[in-house]
């Protein structure tokens, strides 16, 4: 089993749902954003193309972070998926060196959203259901307590809203699709073979989790 | 040059590494310049002094290790840096610091108790590669990064140990000229000049290296030869005026030239050693990770 997510560019419309369910999903607290839009324009007036380029930790097989990390903290699970144990991290910073696609954040103190009045209910709640902790390094985690639990229900990651990651249920365009590598049946495995879906910086070998179709 | 300069190029512009540079970042830069500490204790290894060899030993342990301790996010986890050095070169490197610890006071009491014998003999050799090892790994450290073309390069750790041990020299004459120790003085001169010109070879070769690697790797080097000044000043003045041209210049006279006074050869010490840090620096704020955009 190998989660993999692949990403439509040419349907992605940029208006950061998914970003805002990322954040919602892991009360993530302010500045820190586990997903991102990346834009920029390409070509020449006045054939300009706007690139809209949805990004996300690649969940690399051979992750840098992964080999660099001298404590173990960071971990590449037997599905595929990379994640930080906060308990074991002591926030030397060496896999956000090492992470060619800066998809991870040293969270050096926890800040309001709102200055000066105090941590809202949310908040709060947030810290008890997602206890991260200050010094440490933050990353995304292919939200796998939902595939967890989604796959102890006898649910399908990627089918079953439950049991898939929050980017990919909130996005409105259905630009993003989720599911196991390894399942030939899958609808990520027929999408990469047709639409010729590509990782960033594959010359790096890392070989990202995460697919982007161009075409 | 198309350097990330707003937060909206974010990956979409050369975007500079600044973890390990940028604010609580000069801790690790200064860290990794008090590596020389191990260079220190090196030089002093060689000629068994132990005052020296402590100030080495104190070097790598307070400042050293010190400043990569209070850079953590969690300091009182540290002990946890040990667990990995399979594939860790921190882990690695902290494994060095502490052996070379053990060995160093073990061979300082053998200085002291049983000079000249056989044992002894045999935990120099121990702690003087335990020192190189030392020095090295901060090299290892970077050069392992492959998101970072211009660090990934295996001349980066023999150009960090060669400057290393050249901030060790540089400290053992001075206070060898304080203090005298009885250290042949002229010999750590010749020493350090030549370190000095083989580190200037060096580093032209690793430049030039640079340029031929992925990209950014040749950008990094554009940006330290040519500008914005904010790397082009700390190369051109720091690395190449303060490092190598006046040390050498200094170090020439000092040396074949009869010799210069105290003061000329602190100065040329202390120049010597801004150069050192500026190094540093400039491979430190040149690492530009490659952009993801456009695709």
């Amino acid at each position: 089993m190998k989660w993999t997510m692949v990403i439509d560019l040419t349907t992605c419309v940029g208006c950061w749902a998914c970003v805002m369910a990322c954040k919602q999903e892991h009360f993530l607290p302010r500045d820190i954003l586990w997903g991102r839009i990346a834009m920029t324009e390409t070509g020449t007036f006045p054939k300009v193309t706007k690139q809209i380029v949805p990004l996300l930790c690649n969940h690399c097989q051979d992750a840098p972070c992964v080999k660099v990390c001298p404590t173990g903290a960071t971990v590449v699970r037997e599905d595929g998926i990379v994640y930080v144990n906060y308990d074991q991290c002591v926030g030397c910073r060496y896999c956000v060196i090492a992470c060619p696609y800066q998809h991870r954040t040293f969270l050096a103190s926890i800040k309001e959203y709102h200055t000066g009045h105090g941590f809202t209910e949310f908040e709060k709640i947030g810290r008890q259901l997602y206890p991260i902790q200050e010094g440490t390094v933050l990353k995304c985690n292919f939200c796998m307590e939902r595939i967890d639990n989604g796959i102890r229900k006898g649910l399908k990651p990627g089918i079953d809203r439950e049991a898939t990651p929050a980017c990919v249920i909130a996005c409105p365009t259905r630009s993003r699709y989720f599911g196991d590598q390894d399942d030939p049946e899958a609808e990520v495995v027929k999408i990469i073979r047709e639409r010729k879906g590509f990782q960033l910086h594959k010359e790096l070998g890392t070989e990202p989790s995460v697919y982007y179709l161009y075409y | 040059m198309d350097i990330q300069q707003n937060p909206y190029e974010w990956m979409i512009k050369l975007t500079p590494q600044k973890e390990w540079i940028e604010g609580r970042g000069t801790l690790l830069l200064l860290a990794m310049f008090f590596g020389m500490g191990a260079g220190v204790y090196l030089v002093f290894s060689v000629f068994d002094n132990i005052f020296g060899m402590l100030v080495g030993l104190l070097i790598v342990n307070l400042l050293f290790g010190g400043l990569h301790l209070v850079y953590l996010g969690k300091p009182l986890r540290f002990w946890r840096m040990f667990l990995r050095p399979q594939t860790s070169w921190i882990s690695r490197g902290l494994i060095f610091v502490t052996i070379l610890n053990i060995t160093g006071i073990v061979e300082m009491g053998m200085i002291y108790w049983l000079p000249g014998t056989g044992i002894q003999m045999v935990f120099k050799v121990i702690s003087i590669i335990l020192a190189v090892l030392v020095c090295i790994y901060t090299g290892f450290v970077m050069s392992y990064v492959r998101a970072i073309p211009f660090w990934n390069s295996a001349l980066l750790p023999v150009l960090i140990v060669v400057h290393e041990i050249l901030g060790g020299l540089g400290v053992v004459l001075m206070l060898s000229k304080i203090n005298g120790f009885g250290l042949d003085i002229e010999l750590i001169e010749h020493w350090s000049t030549m370190l000095l010109v083989v580190s200037a070879f060096l580093l032209a070769i690793y430049l030039w290296n640079a340029t031929y690697s992925m990209r950014p790797g040749p950008q990094s080097v554009l940006v330290l030869l040519r500008g914005p000044k904010v790397f082009s000043l700390p190369f051109w003045i720091g690395v190449v005026l303060l490092g190598i041209i006046l040390p050498l210049i200094v170090g020439w006279y000092s040396y074949y030239g009869g010799g210069v006074s105290s003061y000329l050869l602190f100065g040329g010490i202390v120049s010597e050693l801004t150069g050192g840090l500026g190094l540093r620096y400039c491979i430190l704020k040149s690492g530009f990770y490659a952009p993801l955009l456009p695709i």
